[in-house]
């Protein structure tokens, strides 16, 4: 087919036409195989300039479109619309960029004009290479899977079922509601926890765009982002599994505790009333805040950071929890000695430092310690430790309450093989991005939410659960297509020699190995364009659309000239 | 849930991190988004720091991309210079009244090449660069910026005081600056509203005992990072007021605490930043922490902590801090934990002022007819619901506006409100 | 008579983070050596070694391959790849019988517009020193 290049070169006013010598440029360019015209027009971008090219496109019936001006990353988007108005594929053009990167960085004129000649050849002996790209579009189901029944999952479910949208929300044990079921009140305002969470189970079972598949786990995810397709297995064993399609899923598998036997020196399950914070809310919560031996305690300790140094991070929430039982205490038994034994108070929250200091005027004693241990004497606790000054101290208690680390579910290896999703080294999911994208995973269409992302307060799981909902109503509505990027890699059949590499570079698992005809494939829909795999591949079987090889040697060939 | 005829166009007030991410998400999902700024740059502070924590990531080119975006954007109007004045209605029906301030300057016609910086005779401090740098009348308030196209500062401006004087009008080759322009009053319609008007840093003047704005070479964080920063005034070399190079730094947490009555909670991770940022440009520079506990919570923080304190950095658990000139030093005292006073002489002092709204909250909470707290930050409804909704419905507060927190957490709210708009 | 050695550098510069650093330079009107030419990719990663061999078969004098700094790659983990791939490309440029300082792998972000200015001209000072590529004449017509 015969070729017709137009070649545009931008005078950006003074800010081009007078560092570089544009009449050289047309004349050197104007030489060349298959360019059918050189231009100089004032301003390109501008209204004028616009509607200019467009007219010269559909005047010389040009095949290809090169523009000498500005960065692309000014004005790339601008050119390849006026393209899209003239008919022509916007792949089919090259923004040569002589302003940026030659007229304003270089003073001496001859060099510059050199410079943008050699710039022009290059994007014009590109040009003939490119081919039309069509933006796909794929079908997608709106339908969304939410892992775990806990706040986190239930708040997402709740925002993002609708006639329109059905969320299957499904949840490894019997009851809907998770860790919150366990607590009489929130921290903070002190309001009632079970109400909070027995409010939402009701709407989460009044929703008939919500399906509750409760005693299930996810046995199988196979697809990709607006099409995965999912088996559940039921715990019980009994009964078929269920298999239904979705669009996207939400990972809100929550946490556990980190199990203080692996730190005794605290005593836990070794010495009588030495509780975790769960056992110690369990306690609560039924009314009943005894010893061992059934009698109420008369003084109790709190001990932070359990856990903290073994596993690497502090959890947030254990200050702020420790201050919510001592109300309890402060409450149910008024003569209660509480102390806290802690490191550093983590109270970031705005209403936080209020809340501490209401429970502190209570007579709540805060000691900082380090080098905590816990022994029996007699039939009560003694706390040994070292004080701020370093001096070693004790003191005896009836009762003990551990902080311990929160820490993924056990489930979490499980749920990151099934996905396909990333476990950080701490075993949370991990995130795409630590500051832009806290809820997406590398894995398109797969978000998380709450602490299976890392530990957090209630608040914050709504807020992150809030924010997948948020993250699939934007890209993924009923009735509209998915469109996904255009320059992605593709792996020729032919040359495949199967030796997996570009597996092994993809960041996003975006190409699979089809074992019947031994060669790698690429799924278009979740590759990001990075050109890595193409870089990798031994065979040249990995090439990438808009930046193939021979793309890139014809600018590379003139850029040595 | 909502009327049939009700509006699905948003306003988000404020195009810092927050109202970009909140107004990309919403573009994605075909919603029309007013995105009103009452600067004339996009970014809010995000762009400010050179690098964020804890992987030390470049901000600039973290920002940057999604900037360009929202300019690119079919479906964001962004409007720079604009504020809201007054609005009527409610939840899917709000009447927004904006007013945008005259630029002075073409936004179609300008290119961005600068040309009319030079010649203007006008040079004020640049409040971008924190007072370190100066800036002309027409000025872009940093290398970069975007969008990259300048204004008039029409108070400092020789012209707008009635002087003759058209040196930048002279200057231009795109006939991009216009006197002539005035500014607009227009009337929007929306369903929804997102606050993301993100935060000032307390005036630490106030606090005598740290001897800011007395004493040369105390500086609060946002200053800092503009010394390190390589678009800078100083294009990242950590110099003092002399000119000479620091080396021993005090970085004084919990400035303003007890005044404000709450934890900003980011500071102690940003301190840490700043000890990379120190290291990394002065090798041997002595640096004191001064804290009084170490707030980390996140499972990444706390490696970026023991990460820095290999660097050999004296980490003191301080109290009752004054900071004084002493000859050509600051001296620092404080009482440690056992009571006993100490004190230290370095060169340069650091303070991480406490973070609070901006001033306009109070002005903003009334035209919008939405609750601010004992804090002067936006109030959330309920602290059993989301944190981002409003007292009023169909408004949401996010990002500093309603707490201080981090880009991360800025971002989820951000995320979170579009959200509950798609979801409405 | 010798003429005036005129470098001629090649730049695959990653369009997220270098590629707008050089762009930075333009905008802040910084002088920049004219020999290297820009060449646009989208990822450091993308660069393997024959783009490099080529280069410096077609006579390259010099090669950059500047990407983001190490965390802050657009696609995650790409510049990892490049930086692991370029202790390979050092031994390809030798073992075309080059001297392996004419291949630079340099980290240069969005905001570093000063800093790719430095590393462009200090390059250009370098491949200066070291003279043109010996298989530039070498070109079979």
């Amino acid at each position: 087919m015969e070729r017709k290049i137009g070649v545009y070169l931008c005078e950006c006013g003074p800010n081009i036409s007078e560092k570089v010598d544009l009449d050289r440029v047309k004349k050197e360019i104007s030489s060349i195989d298959d360019v059918a015209v050189v231009e100089k027009f004032k301003l390109l971008c501008s209204a004028d300039g616009k509607k200019y090219l467009e007219e010269q496109i559909k005047n010389h019936n040009l095949t290809h479109l090169v523009i000498a001006a500005c960065s692309p990353k000014e004005h790339e988007i601008t050119f390849m619309e006026v393209c899209e108005n003239a008919d022509l594929n916007p792949y089919l053009f090259q923004l040569a960029n002589i302003r940026e990167q030659c007229a304003w960085i270089t003073a001496d004129k001859e060099e510059a004009t050199k410079k943008a000649i050699r710039i022009v050849k290059a994007a014009v002996g590109r040009v003939k290479y490119h081919s039309s790209l069509e933006k796909k579009e794929i079908e997608s189901i709106p339908d969304v899977l939410v892992i775990g029944g806990g706040i986190a999952g239930i708040e997402a479910s709740l925002q993002l079922a609708s006639s329109k949208r059905k969320v299957f929300l499904v949840e490894k044990t019997s009851e809907l509601g998770g860790l919150i079921k366990n607590f009489e009140k929130t921290f903070g305002d002190m309001k009632s926890a079970t109400e909070l969470i027995d409010n939402k189970i009701q709407n989460i079972n009044t929703n008939e765009n919500i399906k509750v598949l409760t005693n299930c786990e996810v046995g199988e995810v196979i697809g990709f982002f607006g099409n995965f397709e999912i088996k559940i297995k039921t715990t019980t064993g009994e009964n078929e599994p269920i298999e239904f399609n979705v669009g996207a899923i939400v990972v809100a598998t929550g946490s556990q505790l980190f199990n203080p036997e692996k730190t005794p020196q605290f005593g836990y399950s070794k010495l009588d009333n030495v509780f975790t914070s769960l056992e110690f809310e369990k306690m609560n919560l039924t009314k009943n805040i005894t010893l061992k031996n059934g009698k109420t305690p008369t003084s109790v300790a709190f001990i932070h950071c359990v856990g903290r140094e073994e596993k690497g991070y502090c959890s947030g929430i254990c200050c702020l929890y420790s201050l919510k039982y001592a109300s309890y205490l402060k409450e149910k038994l008024p003569k209660v000695k509480i102390i806290n034994l802690y490191s550093d108070l983590c109270i970031p929250g705005k209403k936080d430092e209020k809340f501490f200091n209401e429970v502190k005027s209570k007579n709540v004693d805060f000691i900082r310690s380090s080098d905590v241990e816990v022994e029996k004497n007699k039939n009560q606790l003694k706390i040994n430790f070292k004080n701020k000054e370093g001096k070693k101290n004790s003191i005896l208690v009836d009762m003990v309450v551990l902080a311990p680390a929160i820490e993924p579910t056990i489930d979490a290896v499980k749920i990151a093989e099934i996905t396909g999703i990333s476990q950080d080294k701490e075993g949370f999911f991990a995130e795409e991005h630590e500051k832009l994208n806290p809820i997406s995973t590398s894995t398109e269409g797969i978000y998380i939410a709450g602490c299976a992302q890392g530990p957090k307060n209630i608040s914050e799981t709504i807020i992150q659960s809030e924010a997948a909902a948020g993250k699939i109503l934007s890209s993924l509505i009923p009735g509209k297509k998915i469109k996904p990027e255009v320059k992605t890699s593709v792996i020729s059949e032919s040359l495949c020699i199967g030796c997996k590499t570009c597996l092994t570079v993809c960041s996003y698992g975006a190409i699979t190995f089809d074992e019947t005809k031994k060669i790698s494939v690429v799924n278009e829909v979740i590759c990001r364009g990075c050109g890595n795999c193409v870089a990798a591949c031994p065979s040249g079987a990995a090439s990438i659309k808009h930046f193939k090889f021979n793309q890139i040697y014809q600018e590379l060939l003139e850029a040595v000239k | 849930m909502v009327e049939l005829n009700s509006n699905t166009d948003v306003l988000v007030i404020g195009a810092g991190i927050a109202g970009i991410e909140a107004s990309l998400m919403l573009s994605k999902a075909d919603r029309n988004v007013h995105l009103i700024e009452k600067t004339s740059y996009t970014g809010g502070s995000s762009i400010k720091y050179e690098e964020v924590f804890s992987n030390m990531e470049c901000s600039t080119c973290m920002v940057a991309p999604i900037q360009q975006e929202i300019i690119q954007d079919k479906n964001i109007n962004l409007l720079t210079l604009t504020e809201v004045e007054s609005i009527k209605g409610s939840l899917g029906n709000f009447n927004v009244r904006i007013h945008k301030k005259a630029r002075y300057v073409d936004m179609d016609n300008c290119i961005g090449c600068n040309a009319c910086f030079d010649p203007c005779p006008v040079s004020i401090n640049n409040e971008f660069e924190e007072g370190l740098s100066k800036r002309k009348a027409i000025y872009v308030p940093c290398a970069g910026a975007l969008p990259n196209v300048p204004m008039i500062d029409t108070k400092n401006c020789l012209r707008f005081n009635g002087k003759e004087c058209s040196a930048c009008k002279e200057a231009c080759m795109f006939e991009a600056i216009d006197y002539s322009q005035k500014d607009e009053k227009t009337d929007i319609k929306v369903g929804s509203i997102i606050v993301a008007t993100g935060f000032d840093l307390m005036d630490t003047k106030k606090l005598q005992e740290y001897g800011y704005g007395k004493i040369d070479d105390v500086y609060t964080s946002m200053e800092f990072e503009r010394l390190y920063a390589s678009n800078g005034p100083t294009e990242g070399k950590i110099i003092l007021k002399n000119g000479k190079t620091p080396k021993s730094v005090a970085i004084i947490h919990c400035v303003g605490r007890k005044e404000k009555g709450y934890c900003s909670s980011v500071c102690c991770m940003y301190s840490l930043k700043f000890i990379h940022y120190l290291k990394s440009k002065i090798s041997n520079i002595n640096i004191s922490e001064l804290y009084t506990d170490f707030c980390i919570p996140g499972k990444s923080h706390q490696k970026f902590y023991e990460k820095m304190k290999k660097n050999q950095v004296n980490m003191i658990r301080a109290s009752d801090i004054e900071v004084k000139k002493q000859n050509n030093d600051i001296n620092v005292n404080f009482n440690i934990e056992t009571g006993e006073k100490k004190n230290i002489l370095v060169d340069m002092v650091i303070l991480t002022p406490a973070i609070e709204p901006r001033n306009t909250s109070i002005k903003l909470s009334k035209t919008l007819g939405i609750s601010i707290d004992e804090y002067g930050f936006f109030k959330e409804n309920s602290s059993d619901t989301s944190s981002v909704i409003s007292s009023k419905p169909g408004i949401f507060i996010v990002g500093c506006a309603q707490g201080a927190k981090n880009i991360q957490d800025s971002v989820s709210q951000a995320t979170a409100a579009v959200g509950k708009i798609l979801s409405l | 008579m010798v003429e005036k050695f005129e470098p001629r550098i090649v730049g695959f510069l990653c369009n997220w983070c270098s590629y707008a650093g050089a762009d930075l330079a333009g905008t802040s009107k910084l002088n920049v050596s004219a020999s290297l030419t820009p060449i646009r990719v989208m990822c450091s990663s993308r660069v393997d070694p024959v783009l490099v061999e080529t280069a410096f078969l077609q006579g390259a004098d010099g090669v950059l391959v500047a990407g983001c700094h190490p965390g802050d790659c657009h696609y995650n983990e790409g510049n990892y790849f490049a930086r692991r791939r370029f202790a390979v490309l050092k031994k390809v440029v030798e073992a075309l019988g080059l001297e392996s300082d004419r291949l630079q792998l340099s980290w240069i972000s969005a905001s570093e517009g000063q800093r790719f200015a430095d590393v462009v001209n200090d390059f250009n000072e370098r491949i200066k020193k070291l003279g043109p590529n010996p298989l530039r004449k070498k070109k079979s017509l």
